[in-house]
């Protein structure tokens, strides 16, 4: 057996259920107080305490989850993280190097979740953004919710099937994206004025010209880039996958009890009690 | 730990328990986001970060990272912002539907401030803290030891990705693969180099693992610290009213009016 699953009690079960519970409020409360609370005064005034609550609604969220998230995780999706943060990062740099109009910097991410689960998905998403703070640039920071949404729903993605067939990832990485979109663009508008960088910014110009909020820009700007992006890495995902040694990817629990991979396999049928274990 | 920006200096900031310094940044980023007005951020700017940095030595190091960082998107926001703000009516210059007003501008010089403390601040705090210490002196205040493992084992492992990337990518030339020029060509050349570093690293993973499990890795017991991180009684009090500070930042303009 892959993993030694950690021996929690019924208290901490409850306490981390908790902590995942309120994270999730917290970050729900924070974009509908930002998008449907507070019109267009906010949006449209740089002294107002909107970008406090953007920050500390979507940071406080984040850890919550994570905090809750990480107990439930086994010694050996534990040990996988760091590669996948790493892989995270070197290629998003990389695209980032080369030019490329997409970002490509939660490929780790989806990967883990879709081997790993949700809980795996939440921890990879927001640790990739605390390294890139340490490492690179503190901006990424405030960011890092859209990790941990991207993480969540590409965990709930492998566990209703979407990794199975090759043309099903991209609709999932799609929906991702527009999730993506939609959490981001609070951030991008009251932390950033829209300025996330030279043709983001370009474009939120453009809508705004046109007619539109900060925040309407924003989340328009993020369509237009994020469902494809995440559309590009579900399938660069599942093409991975695919490369990689049935023997490597039926060893996770989480693969084996969803049958993320649309074969049975032999422990679909006697569930072990480290099956139960690693569920998101 | 070779990739993290820190700087090893012995000033009195790199001497600060991490957690004081983390408390600091914290409330330095709440007291500018909680009272939204540029000349506080810059007031924060003038008065403690730049002071912070002379005295940490870092200054030179901390001036070139934040230019980098900073300018592009600054330039982009006065440039964005000044001149299609939703909410602009005052014209200094118009063309066509294009208008620079004045409160765009100043919409953007209040995001900018904000952005210049948080960029300056975060980087000083990271310039002048070893992240090692920051994670032991955290996981004797309570965070989860795997949180440790993971940052501390992520920030090795990528110059080692980056080899290994590299020889992937040479190993595949080796063997015919061009990468071509172009867009299309770059993205091409990227999945025979992804799939044989995925199914690389991740092998190693196992290994790993088992040698974690049998050091005690996954044992919920309470652990000691090896290396305990200095700390002073005046800075447990700098911690404990670092809160206090933060709340009256941001309950002092709701209870005044000032919004």
């Amino acid at each position: 057996m892959f993993s030694t699953p950690a021996k929690t009690d019924d208290s901490h079960r409850m306490r981390n259920t908790i902590l995942i519970a309120v994270g999730a409020v917290v970050i729900v409360a924070t974009y509908l107080y930002l998008v449907i609370g507070q019109p267009t005064e906010v949006a449209e005034s740089s002294t107002s305490q909107a970008s406090l609550i953007a920050i500390a609604g979507y940071v406080i969220g984040a850890i919550l989850l994570a905090a809750g998230s990480i107990h439930r995780l086994p010694t050996a999706t534990i040990a996988m993280i760091p590669v996948a943060i790493a892989l995270n990062i070197v290629v998003g740099q990389l695209v980032s190097i080369l030019g490329l109009p997409v970002y490509l910097d939660s490929i780790g991410t989806v990967l883990v979740a879709a081997l790993a689960g949700p809980a795996a998905g939440v921890v990879t998403g927001i640790l990739t953004n605390v390294i890139w703070g340490l490492t690179l640039s503190p901006l990424a920071l405030p960011f890092a919710v859209v990790q941990v949404v991207i993480g969540v729903m590409a965990g709930y993605a492998a566990r209703y099937g979407m990794f199975r067939r090759f043309y099903l990832a991209p609709i999932a990485g799609a929906i991702t994206g527009i999730v993506a979109a939609v959490i981001s663009a609070p951030i991008a508008a009251f932390i950033f004025g829209g300025a996330t960088g030279g043709g983001t910014g370009a474009l939120v110009g453009a809508f705004q010209a046109m007619g539109q909020s900060l925040l309407g820009a924003t989340t328009l700007q993020g369509l237009l880039s994020d469902p494809l992006d995440k559309a590009i890495t579900f399938t660069i995902v599942v093409v991975i996958l695919a490369a990689l040694p049935s023997r490597f990817r039926q060893r996770f629990p989480f693969v084996r009890q969803y049958r993320v991979f649309g074969k049975s396999a032999p422990a679909v049928t006697s569930k072990s009690a480290s099956v139960t274990e690693t569920e998101g | 730990m070779a990739s993290t920006l820190y700087m090893d200096r012995n000033s009195p900031i790199h001497r600060l328990n991490p957690v004081t310094k983390l408390v600091i940044l914290v409330t330095l980023i709440v007291i500018v986001f909680a009272i939204p007005f540029w000349w506080v951020a810059m007031g924060v700017v003038v008065l403690v970060i730049v002071p912070a940095a002379v005295v940490s030595g870092c200054g030179g190091r901390l001036t070139r990272i934040a230019l980098t960082i900073l300018l592009p998107i600054v330039v982009v926001l006065f440039i964005v912002q000044g001149l299609t703000f939703p909410g602009g009516r005052t014209a200094l210059w118009e063309w066509g539907p294009l208008a620079l007003t004045t409160e765009g501008l100043l919409f953007a010089l209040g995001i900018g401030s904000r952005i210049v403390c948080l960029v300056l601040a975060s980087i000083l705090f990271v310039l002048t803290t070893h992240p090692g210490d920051l994670l032991s002196a955290l996981t004797e205040r309570g965070m989860s030891p795997k949180f440790s493992y993971i940052i501390s084992s992520t920030l090795q492992l990528i110059p080692a990705f980056q080899d290994r990337a590299n020889g992937i990518l040479l190993a595949q030339q080796a063997r015919g693969l061009v990468v071509g020029k172009g867009l299309r060509g770059r993205i091409s050349a990227m999945m025979p180099l992804l799939a044989p570093l995925v199914l690389g690293m991740f092998t190693d993973v196992e290994e790993r693992a088992t040698a974690m499990e049998a050091r005690g890795f996954g044992s919920t017991a309470k652990r000691t610290a090896l290396t305990p991180v200095p700390d002073t009684t005046a800075q447990r009090i700098v911690r404990w009213a670092m809160p206090v500070v933060a709340l009256a930042a941001i309950i002092l303009p709701l209870a005044t009016g000032a919004l």
